[in-house]
């Protein structure tokens, strides 16, 4: 009886390694990467509700709320060969009121040498709702980044209230999402490593990447808020919005 | 023995480096799944278009549709527990909720549309009056979290679904990763809901040349509908799946604003989505915002009810300025009793769609 099972559990250990081993078995080692992102006006830490800010236009400002949805992470290594996170689990919410959600950490990255990493902005709506998008839905609704009658993410949610020569303590609000296949506010940013990132199993490298607000009034385009301090389904400032995002990140530390 | 012990260990060490034992064991899983779970045919004839939707993504299964089904006319889809997608989707209505000018939701609250039918939705290239949805399988998202419908969260759905045993099971026996998350769940109502082929209408029967023929009446009626209807409710779907302003009164309780709410753009604005007009005989009533009771107070309106409002489309600005689609009498009897023939009550009474 004894002996039967031996030989019998035997059997199935060698079909299990049989069958591992068929499978492609190369030698890839895989490491994990933190990445860190700050939200800073110019040079300091943005404080929500505290402090005031001048932006352009003579204008000044306070934030109450600022969340973004960051996704599909690539990393290009020194011969330009794309290692693509995989999209499912590629999501993350960054809420400045919320420390830890400033601190993702990628796990099982091909071990490798690293020139770039690109970033996307928000969700790229021609795979939506597909490729794991869809379970990110409830991280969103739960802090208020899912519109309900669109079935859409807010890439953006930023607000507060603002001063200019006309209003005081106005309320402002900026929620930025795409639209339709018209309305497409989708971005992807890659940013240049200051030095090449060496990942392997025994070395987990830390990316810190600040998130200027200030780009975001201020970039490609001057926006003001007595313009307009309510935008949201506006195929005319809502790209001008995202657009000013792509130049607010900057890799400061590797 | 011991020796082939020891060498065979040494073989599963080197060849878990890479976690590929954990793969292969999930191979062998899924395979013995995928046994048990029967794929569906969905039977999509010859008068009919390449569907929109990505089946290959969400290949429908027995158990997918049953538990899609089941996900459909739950009532704890919402906050209340007791308003399901079935409560304005009804089957013999073409899933449209009957006689209902807008539809209701939890605690009896009121929307501000007309709630479209469901069938064909394979072949749409977004959903609801203004397109606000892009995917069949996002759509869910708008009737769980819409305070006015069923007023519930997706994490609050997901949570009662998870303690529930019998949707344990049945997300088990559906999906290879056992999971219920947002994925699985919009996956099983996509996988009910592109079952719902209308296809089997005289109009079909006739058009693939199966025996049946249009009476004298419909066959006029078809004449005039194509000369004077088909340009936007066109092919076998009977909609270009464009939004158009058909001037319509502005209704001053809503002022909906139709497609520009989705694009933000002024040139869309009282646009709506072309509706389908399959089973258009039992979707009563008509229009976006149910305004209008009846088919033949939908041709009345075409005929002389039209106003000119912002974009307002030019196909219905006539030569000499006269605005709508002018008909007679008898056109009228005739369209009507040639949009019965796009009746299929075979989709309508199929015991698969059936809540009981």
């Amino acid at each position: 009886m004894m002996k039967t099972i031996k030989q019998t559990s035997l059997i199935l250990m060698l079909c299990i390694v049989l069958n591992a081993c068929s499978s492609d078995n190369t030698n890839q080692e895989f490491g994990d990467l933190e990445i860190n992102f700050t939200n800073l006006v110019g040079e300091n830490n943005l404080e929500l509700n505290t402090e005031t800010y001048a932006k352009n236009g003579n204008e000044t400002y306070s934030v109450s709320e600022l969340k973004y949805i960051i996704s599909n992470i690539v990393l290009t290594d020194t011969e330009g060969n794309q290692f693509v996170y995989p999209q499912g689990d590629s999501y993350f919410l960054i809420n400045e009121a919320i420390p830890q959600s400033q601190n993702i950490k990628l796990e099982n990255i091909n071990a490798n040498t690293y020139t770039s990493i690109t970033i996307g902005f928000g969700v790229d709506q021609s795979k939506y709702p597909l490729n794991g998008v869809d379970n990110f839905v409830p991280t969103a609704e739960d802090q208020g980044m899912l519109w309900a009658w669109s079935a859409g993410y807010k890439f953006l949610k930023f607000e507060g209230i603002y001063t200019s020569s006309n209003v005081t303590d106005k309320p402002f609000l900026f929620h930025i999402g795409s639209h339709g296949q018209n309305l497409d506010n989708y971005r992807e940013i890659t940013l240049n490593f200051l030095q090449p990132l060496a990942l392997s199993p025994s070395k987990t490298p830390e990316v810190n990447i600040n998130f200027d607000v200030q780009k975001i009034f201020n970039a490609d385009f001057d926006l003001l808020l007595s313009d307009k301090d309510d935008i949201q389904i506006d195929p005319e400032n809502a790209p001008k919005i995202v657009d000013n995002i792509t130049k607010a990140f900057e890799i400061v530390l590797n | 023995m011991r020796f082939l012990i020891f060498f065979l260990g040494i073989l599963i060490l080197s060849a878990c480096q890479n976690e590929a034992l954990d793969e292969s064991y999930e191979n062998i899983s899924n395979e013995n799944e995928v046994q048990e779970n029967v794929f569906l045919d969905l039977n999509i004839p010859s008068n009919f278009p390449e569907p929109t939707y990505e089946i290959e993504n969400n290949k429908p299964t027995q158990a997918g549709f049953e538990l899609g089904k089941k996900l459909f006319y739950d009532g704890r889809l919402s906050s209340t527990g007791v308003i399901s997608c079935g409560f304005c989707h009804i089957q013999d209505f073409a899933f449209t909720h009957h006689t209902h000018i807008v539809s209701h939701g939890v605690n009896g609250a009121l929307g501000t549309r007309n709630a479209p039918s469901l069938q064909n939705m394979i072949f749409m290239e977004d959903f609801n009056w203004d397109g606000s949805v892009s995917h069949l399988d996002a759509q869910p998202v708008v009737p769980i979290t819409t305070e006015f419908e069923m007023n519930e969260s997706v994490t609050n759905v997901l949570n009662k679904l998870q303690n529930d045993e019998e949707y344990v099971e049945m997300f088990n026996t559906a999906f290879e990763n056992d999971t219920i998350d947002t994925r699985n769940m919009f996956k099983a109502i996509s996988q009910f809901v592109m079952m719902m082929v209308s296809t089997d209408s005289k109009y079909d029967k006739v058009m693939r040349n199966e025996g049946s023929s249009f009476t004298e009446i419909e066959m006029q009626g078809k004449s005039v509908f194509d000369q004077k209807c088909a340009s936007c409710h066109a092919g076998t779907l009977f909609t270009d799946q464009s939004y158009r302003n058909n001037g319509l009164p502005i209704d001053p309780q809503y002022n909906d604003e139709g497609r520009k709410r989705v694009t933000g753009e002024e040139v869309d604005k009282y646009k709506f989505k072309v509706p389908s007009l399959r089973n258009i005989a039992v979707t009563f009533p008509y229009m976006h915002d149910g305004r209008l009771p009846t088919l033949r107070d939908v041709l009345d309106y075409y005929d002389t009810g039209m106003v000119q409002t912002q974009n307002l489309d030019e196909i219905f600005i006539q030569e000499d300025g006269s605005l709508g689609i002018s008909l007679s009498e008898t056109e009228k009897d005739q369209i009507i009793a040639y949009l019965n023939t796009l009746t299929d009550d075979n989709f309508l009474l199929d015991d698969r769609f059936s809540e009981f």
